[in-house]
Order: structure tokens, then sequence, then C-alpha cells
């Protein structure tokens, strides 16, 4: 059955909004039971909690009005425009085996094995987090002004992870003389980036297919690595892979910039993030929070390490900030 | 096929809540698509809003809606409606 435009709108809306109580109300009441002493084990709350958190995300992509039966019957004219795209693909290219064992956010099929895959994942980011983006920069802009800060004469720019381009942007509208490379496994996600620079008239940046662990590019390459909500997605050996890799291609005293998911040493804030971990299909983000991200990088080389929390929008740090929300974290550090 | 995961000691109820926000969502999905049908009815002069609006003077849908109550109800019963075994 077709799912016209404005049902799809509506169904997408319901489940934001379901969404949006679920992130404002539901998380503080499940908070305040724990925070009470009770046993959220043998609580009804969080069971209604946990339920709505695998399966709004379920409805979004594969319900009656998900992304992706919604875009499969739009696939003729979605594949067409990407066809003159201009992302660099590597030929026999082979995706790893962690890569392909897992739908990422029950994305049916990942976020690489179909053409279309690149707009169902771009749709869906839209509304990842229901409360961002209506009052604030985009976190992806606040990223790349943090990492300039950091690294102000940026002119050689390696973004890890680029995904469909949306961390990338920012950085190639805000240096517009800069060389930015931006690589990625998923060929439809890196198919849309190069389309969507294009289309923004976008001349210094290549979206190319690469293994963030063992890229292509000669040592001391760029001024800054960066990446955003990579490094959960790796398992740990990967990880430690791509920060040696990192270190290989930055310039003695530069720097490497990364944002992603980092929780506290509270059990409750561990529990509510490792259990987002199983529900939403990511089995390596309890993985990464459990690394030992300061030594292994004092051990590759880096210096200067910093790893703090990010306001992803204005308040989500302040202490009477009470809703759910990821665990941001910013993971810094300079090549000696 | 993997089967789903569970986060109620029944997981009869993990479906059941499922078939619940179906349901739900199907229902506003109707609910958008009647106001988007109102407004246009309206904006051409086919449809009277605040006619619409107003509390009914009669009950002209009472059987229609008792019959509707009766097959919502009628499950919790637990009667067979034709003869079986039990």
């Amino acid at each position: 059955m077709s799912i016209d435009g404005r049902a799809f709108a509506a169904g997408q809306a319901f489940l934001l909004s379901a969404k949006g109580y679920w992130t404002r109300t539901l998380y503080p009441a499940v908070r305040a039971e724990h925070e009470s002493g009770a046993n959220l084990g043998q609580s009804v709350l969080y069971q209604y909690y946990c339920w709505l958190e695998r399966h709004l995300q379920r409805f979004k992509y594969s319900g009656r009005y998900g992304l992706q039966p919604y875009h499969a019957q739009d696939r003729a004219r979605l594949e067409k425009s990407l066809e003159a795209a201009p992302a660099e693909m590597k030929e026999g290219f082979e995706y790893p085996e962690y890569y392909t064992r897992v739908d990422i956010h029950q994305h049916p099929g990942g976020v690489w094995s179909d053409p279309i895959a690149g707009f169902v994942y771009e749709r869906g980011a839209r509304s990842t987090t229901p409360l961002a983006g209506k009052r604030h920069r985009d976190l992806h802009e606040r990223l790349t002004a943090a990492a300039l800060e950091r690294c102000p004469s940026a002119r050689r720019v390696l973004d890890m992870g680029c995904g469909f381009g949306k961390s990338t942007r920012p950085f190639y509208e805000a240096l517009p003389e800069a060389q930015i490379d931006a690589i990625d496994l998923s060929a439809p996600c890196l198919r849309l980036a190069a389309r969507d620079a294009r289309q923004a008239g976008a001349r210094g940046v290549r979206f190319r297919q690469m293994d963030c662990s063992r890229t292509d590019y000669p040592e001391e390459s760029f001024d800054l690595v960066t990446s955003t909500m990579l490094l959960h997605e790796l398992p740990p050996a990967i990880v430690e892979k791509t920060l040696a890799e990192a270190h290989r291609l930055l310039r003695p005293g530069a720097r490497m910039v990364h944002l992603d998911f980092l929780p506290g040493p509270e059990p409750f804030d561990q529990l509510i993030h490792f259990g987002h971990a199983r529900r939403n299909n990511e089995p390596f983000m309890e993985p990464l929070a459990r690394m030992d991200l300061p030594a292994l990088l004092e051990r590759l080389g880096f210096r200067k390490t910093a790893i703090h929390p990010f306001e992803e929008a204005d308040g989500t740090l302040d202490a009477g900030y009470r809703y759910w929300r990821f665990p941001w974290a910013l993971i810094s550090a300079e090549r000696w | 096929m993997i089967p789903e995961q569970t986060f109620f000691p029944d997981p009869a109820l993990d479906r059941a809540f499922g078939v619940v926000m179906a349901l739900a969502q199907e229902m506003w999905v109707l609910r958008d698509r009647v106001a988007g049908m109102e407004a246009q009815l309206a904006e051409h002069g086919v449809l009277d809003v605040k006619k619409l609006n107003e509390e009914p003077a009669g009950d002209e849908r009472a059987a229609e809606r008792e019959a509707f109550v009766a097959h919502l109800m009628q499950d919790l019963l637990g009667q067979q409606q034709a003869k079986g075994t039990r």
C-alpha cells in the first residue's frame, strides 16, 4: 500500500511527538523513580520507557509510515538523482564484517546496502534528538566551531565517517579555501553527500570511500582530523587502529577532534546509555565507553588529551537539565 | 528472522502494546487528514465548520454507536460465539 506525503508526515510527526514525551516526561520520571530508591528492574514505568525507545525507532524506520517504505516507493527518482554524484568509490570494496553484521539504528539493511540508504538515513537523522535544532545551532556547527577554535589555521581537514555529509558541510562552509576530505564506508551515503556538496557549490571537498582505520593518504597529510558519531560504531580494535591512523595522518603539533558518546560513571547514566545501545542496535557503544581512551592516546603518541562533556544545545549541561540526552563528549588530542 | 526484544514480564504485552501504538498512529494520521479536508472544504465554502463544531441537538448516531461499543467490548466476556470445544 502506498504512503502519501501527508500521511507520511503525520505518521512521523506522531512518532516524534511520542519521542518528545518520552524525552521530556518519561525519562525524568524514570530518573525520579531511581533517585527515590526504587529498583528499576521492577519498575513498570521503566518497562514502558524501554519499550518505547526500541519501538518508536522501529516504527520510524519500518512501520506503516516508515522512512524505508516511504523512500522505497520513490526509489527510481532517488537513485537517478545520485547518478552524477562525484563521490570516489573504491573498486572491489568490501565492507568489514562488523559493519554488516547489525543494522545500526534499526535501519533495515543498515546505512550501506540499499542505494537509497543515504536518503533514509538523512531523513531519519533530522529527528534523532527531538529537542535539538529548534532554538539552537545544529550540533554539527557546534562541533565545527569547537574544532576550528582548537585549529584556527586548518587548511587540510579529514572528516572520518562522514556519512551523508552532515558533519562535513559546516567545515566546507566555514573553510571555503581549505581542502576537505571526507571518507566513509557507505557508498550510498557518500553519493548523497557528494551530490549535496555539489549542489551547495562547494569546491574544496572530496567524498571518498575508505576505511578510516587504513586510509591511502601519506603521512602528515592533515592539519585537522575529525569525526562525528563515528567511534561508537567501531569495535575497540578498530577504534585503536583509527586513532593510530589519525596520528599518522596529522602533521606534528596538529589536533584531532572527535565528537561521540561517553557516559559518566553514575550507574544510572550507564544503565540508560548501555540500554539505549542495545535497544538501538549499537553493539560498540558500550565497548567504546569502557575503553581507557586517555591511556590509549598517550600510548599512540598524542599529548594534551582532553575529553569533555559537549553542550550539543544551549543549556544541556546545566545542573538543572532533566531531559533525556545523549552523553555527548568531545575528545581531542594533539600529535607530538 | 530474529525474535524481537522484550521488555515486559509477559511478552504478550510487548506485542499488544505495539498494536496499541500502531492504532494510535493510524488515528493521528486520520485526524490530520480529516482536519486537512475540513480546512479545504471550508476554504471552498462547502463546509460550515462552526456548525460542524456545535453540540448536536439530537443523538442521530446513537444506535450506530451502541453497536460499535458492543462490538468493541464483546471480547471481554470471553464467550464462544459459535459452539465449539473448550
